[in-house]
């Protein structure tokens, strides 16, 4: 099966300016959990940006699903799109639509009856905890309520590969755990994840691959080592079994 | 897990979170005040629209009523020196005249209705019995006669060597051409005015999208086309456009309606403005006015949006 995303000599420089990215040689594919660390400016967000095509490489080739984005015609993109959740520090909720409607966008976007995805984004939210919370508008939830309508909105499309850029950065610590846990949760189920995080203890508890930028240069690390033991601060399961065995049946 | 502060609802099963009744809220936010005043300024300019329409019609009917008018009858005037030739050679053609295939009426005006006439010029009760004052016959002809009127005059020619025969065509020529003149430039101020609603979207369009970037970037990154955000933004423009058009045309209507009112029984109403008895037509034509608004609103808007999209977003 061909890699969701390949990267090879890819670079990146905005206005013929100083280099954000160089030479980047990845690859992502199914089932992969990888950290993207470095210092802020480090190209963090450019590396993602150019998977979720909102810039396009300046310097080398870049495939996603086997397609050379640089090849892409316009009209090509949302398809790739839907393929590919992204979750936001700054969540980028529509505020005019209830938390409902924003995790149905991408399935009322791509022209789907009401009554197909009614039952998904309902069983998701449910998942994420905010069953309750369904018709409530964004200016109304927490940052912690928000990531997670968010995060609903990134997978309700069933994509094959999640971006979270900072996801916890705007949540408190213990929110910020569980919406870890939800995307290790996910990616035990068969979803790629890429976490762009400067929070080296969270990091550090996870125990998954690291990509590291450095001045635009990525290089690739195993896990962290524990520098001491880890505290038992984390919450377990990430929601209620049967919502995940429900979230488990639709994914497979 | 029961110590965490988690907001998350523990206690509630998936099966009885309902999900929300279906409803489609617009996926770009009310524009506010911003879209009042351009359905006001569309409103505007529909008004404007309706009344340079009301003129085409309202000058297209009259021109219409003349001519029909005036190719309905002919005027022979018996010209002369003498009072009592004049009196003598008017019988004559009315003689003639009468029974004649295609002559509906012929008639002589009076000697008192012709010193009506000469009024201006002579005062009242100023003509002299002795002023050789020409014989006037108002004609009417059916208009099967009209290809005929040449032969018809030579006819009266032999009858009454003096008599001329006006059948108005130069009247009727340079009638048509004013009317023909008043009705392209009243159809040229309507499609201007048209241009106007256009140029007014497209600018309300692009500034729609600037102001909606960030919704606009979401909408593109869960992966909607530039077609979807085209049509949001369309059937925004669309609504708008149909209120605008439909209050600016019907305040127009109201003000024909006060112009007739107002103006009722005086020569401009018998001339220039529409009568609801004959033009209820006219009323139906102003209908095109929000539906081609309404089109060129739609279509202004996708075009901008696509446009735009292509080349900032």
């Amino acid at each position: 099966m061909e890699p969701i995303a390949e990267f090879s000599m890819t670079g990146l420089s905005y206005d013929g300016q100083m280099d954000v990215l160089k030479d980047v040689n990845l690859v992502i594919r199914n089932g992969d959990f990888r950290f993207l660390t470095g210092p802020s400016g480090a190209g963090k967000t450019s590396l993602l940006k150019l998977i979720y095509l909102a810039q396009m490489p300046t310097a080398g080739k870049l495939s996603l699903f086997g397609q050379d984005v640089r090849d892409m015609a316009r009209e090509d993109q949302p398809a790739i799109r839907r393929r590919i959740g992204v979750v936001f520090q700054e969540f980028r909720l529509l505020d005019h639509l209830t938390a409902f409607e924003n995790v149905a966008l991408p399935m009322r976007v791509a022209g789907v009856n009401q009554l197909d995805y009614r039952q998904d984004v309902t069983e998701l939210l449910t998942w994420v905890g905010l069953g309750r919370k369904m018709d409530a508008l964004p200016p109304t939830l927490s940052g912690g309520e928000k990531q997670r309508v968010a995060l609903a909105r990134a997978l309700v499309a069933k994509p094959d590969l999640i971006l979270a850029d900072e996801p916890t950065g705007n949540v408190d610590p213990i929110m910020g755990e569980r919406i870890m846990r939800l995307l290790v949760e996910l990616n035990r189920l068969g979803t790629a994840v890429i976490v762009a995080t400067h929070d080296l203890a969270l990091v550090r508890r996870m125990k998954k691959n690291i990509l590291r930028l450095k001045d635009g240069n990525l290089t690739l690390h195993g896990p962290l080592k524990d520098p001491v033991p880890d505290k038992p601060a984390t919450p377990e399961a990430p929601a209620d079994e049967a919502a995940t065995q429900s979230l488990e049946r639709r994914i497979s | 897990m029961s110590d965490l502060p988690v907001e998350r609802d523990d206690t509630v099963p998936a099966e009885t979170d309902k999900a929300p009744r279906l409803r489609r809220t617009p996926l770009l936010p009310e524009a506010g005040a911003a879209g009042a005043s351009l359905t006001a300024v569309i409103a505007v300019i529909c008004f404007l629209a309706a009344l340079s329409l009301t003129g085409f019609y309202s000058v297209s009917k009259a021109a219409q009523d003349w001519t029909a008018d005036l190719r309905g009858s002919i005027t022979i005037q018996v010209k002369g020196s003498n009072v009592e030739q004049i009196a003598a050679e008017t019988a004559d053609v009315i003689a003639f005249l009468e029974g004649r295939e295609g002559i509906l009426t012929a008639e002589a005006l009076s000697r008192e209705q012709a010193g009506a006439l000469l009024e201006p010029w002579l005062g009242r009760g100023n003509l002299p019995a002795s002023l050789p004052v020409p014989g006037i016959i108002a004609v009417k002809v059916a208009p099967s006669l009209r290809g005929e009127l040449d032969a018809l005059s030579d006819d009266i020619g032999q009858v009454a060597p003096n008599a001329i025969v006006d059948d108005h065509g130069a009247w009727n020529a340079s009638l048509a051409a004013s009317a023909r003149v008043i009705q392209i430039f009243a159809f040229c101020v309507f499609l201007l005015i048209m241009g106007a609603v256009c140029t007014v979207i497209i600018f309300a369009a692009r500034a729609g999208l600037a102001a909606n970037r960030e919704v606009v970037d979401v909408l593109h990154l869960v992966g909607a086309t530039d077609k979807f955000i085209a049509k949001e933004v369309q059937r925004r423009f669309l609504i708008l456009g149909l209120r605008g058009s439909v209050l600016g045309v019907a305040a127009a209507a109201l003000a024909v309606v006060a112009a007739v009112l107002v103006m009722g029984g005086t020569v401009a109403n018998n001339y220039f403005l529409p009568s609801f008895s004959t033009d209820s037509g006219l009323f139906i034509w102003l209908l095109v006015v929000p539906l081609l608004t309404c089109l060129v609103a739609a279509w202004s808007a996708r075009t901008t949006v696509l446009k735009t999209l292509e080349k900032r977003f």
